[in-house]
């Protein structure tokens, strides 16, 4: 029977300050500053704690990895044999890989300007928003509406940018969508996430295109490479929705990055300097659009 | 005294918001992220009462809605965590309860908080609910958040009467 009276009208207050900040954020822009705050106050303690974390975290997974070792060794020889095998049939698809880079304008990713960053924290499942915040912030030259990117392929754009740490909203949010095009036929459409981690929605803008399971994903680029820079590998056919004519036609992808096992990442400040995209002239290099 | 109580509050409620961003939700645990946020807060009304709870409730909340790398509607969450740690506060002054029966009541809001945050986001047009995954997200919140609260139940209890001896007459 302690004074629930004075519990009641804080209860009151708080609900009401609560709602006041909801109505807030959905008008849109006015919570801004608490987020600035949030990013640059409790960004920095994460990071702080990060720095004790983070060689923990990386001490369990190879802990863990010692019981599997000699699967693992099993595994890693008979892809080299694989691989070995692969090899000779090399030199010749290099070739060919490279005039396809040059037709497609697929740059490799270590041509982008990159400030690699660690993912030290991630957003709660419970949430349903699929973002990470990594260590670099404004101080490295990170700026909002970056690309973020791993070795795999495309991870996110930074949609909060804090001075030593910025928030990444990863492709398989469901509010993310890129464009994207698929590198054999040069159709686009666009990349949107579906709230799971292992796909992605492509809708396509030709209803009539050609697409095959397994064909490669790139980014299409943004003017002037922001959010997203162009050809960034996003993603493999893994099945397609719908039939050819209809007018809401979609393939689900595969992203090429594992997003639970994100740990290095790279901000691309600049995409690079030449044109990524030459135009297509079929006569003269005798690929006709892929089928 | 009241600025012992409000500084093993602040400690223990920044101190799990830093734990749940970059430990728990890193282990990818299966479903929801174990909420040991709420946790703190109902174990926190649990000694303190319900002014104390709400007040809990609400900074843990807020907290969580601004925290890197939060992207939902902030407020969402300290409007839902003011109304637990109000509970939890009443529930724990009507009389003498067990300490495990704080852990059984984390248990039963984590799920309810899912449900109501997933409620509240659909309401609002959030487009990232997902109701396909609701009902595993709040049966796996509630084993993680029943676990939580048996093992921190008594050391934050024992931390609370050290540190703010005068909250408990007896």
């Amino acid at each position: 029977m302690r004074d629930t009276r004075r519990s009641r009208i804080v209860l009151a207050i708080l609900v009401l300050m609560s709602i006041t900040l909801i109505v807030f954020d959905l008008r849109g822009g006015l919570t801004q500053p608490l987020r600035s705050v949030g990013e640059t106050v409790l960004g920095s303690a994460e990071r702080a704690m990060a720095g004790v974390v983070v060689p923990v975290r990386n001490l369990v997974d190879s802990l863990g990895g010692l019981g599997s070792a000699d699967e693992r060794i099993a595994a890693l020889e008979q892809e080299n044999a694989q691989l070995r095998a692969e090899l000779d049939t090399a030199a010749n698809d290099r070739a060919r890989i490279e005039d396809l880079n040059a037709l497609l304008g697929l740059v490799s990713t270590n041509e982008y300007t990159t400030v690699p960053a660690q993912v030290i924290a991630v957003g709660p499942a419970q949430g349903f928003a699929w973002t990470v915040t990594i260590d670099a912030g404004s101080r490295d030259g990170v700026e909002r509406d970056m690309s973020v990117i791993s070795g795999a392929g495309l991870v996110g754009r930074t949609i909060d940018v804090g001075p030593t740490t910025s928030t990444v909203l990863l492709i398989v949010d469901a509010t993310s969508s890129v464009g994207g095009r698929l590198s054999g036929t040069s159709q686009i459409g666009i990349v949107s996430g579906t709230g799971r981690q292992d796909s992605l929605t492509m809708q396509l803008l030709d209803p009539l295109a050609v697409v095959d399971v397994g064909d490669v994903v790139v980014s299409f680029g943004s003017e002037g490479g922001r959010p997203y820079a162009p050809g960034i590998p996003i993603g493999v056919v893994a099945e397609m929705r719908g039939t050819e004519g209809q007018l809401t036609r979609s393939a689900i992808l595969e992203p090429y990055v594992d997003i639970s096992r994100l740990d290095i990442v790279g901000v691309v400040l600049r995409a690079p300097e030449g044109p990524p995209r030459s135009t297509l002239d079929p006569a003269l290099t005798g690929v006709g659009g892929g089928g | 005294m009241v600025g012992r109580r409000i500084v093993v509050s602040a400690l223990l409620l920044i101190l799990a918001v830093l734990i749940e961003v970059t430990i728990l939700a890193p282990l990818d645990f299966p479903g929801a992220t174990p909420t040991l946020v709420l946790v703190v807060v109902v174990i926190l009304a649990g000694q303190f009462g319900a002014t104390t709870g709400a007040i809990a409730g609400f900074a843990g909340g807020f907290l969580i809605d601004i925290a890197p790398p939060a992207a939902g509607t902030i407020g969402i969450t300290a409007l839902l965590l003011t109304i637990v740690g109000y509970a939890a506060g009443r529930f724990a002054e009507s009389d003498d309860r067990p300490w495990w029966s704080l852990a059984i009541l984390a248990g039963l809001a984590a799920p309810l908080v899912i449900l109501a945050g997933s409620a509240l986001g659909g309401l609002l047009g959030d487009p990232r609910v997902r109701w396909d995954d609701v009902i595993f997200l709040m049966l796996t919140s509630a084993g993680y958040a029943l676990a939580l609260g048996l093992i921190l139940g008594r050391p934050l209890r024992r931390l609370c009467r050290w540190i703010v001896p005068e909250a408990y007459p007896r």
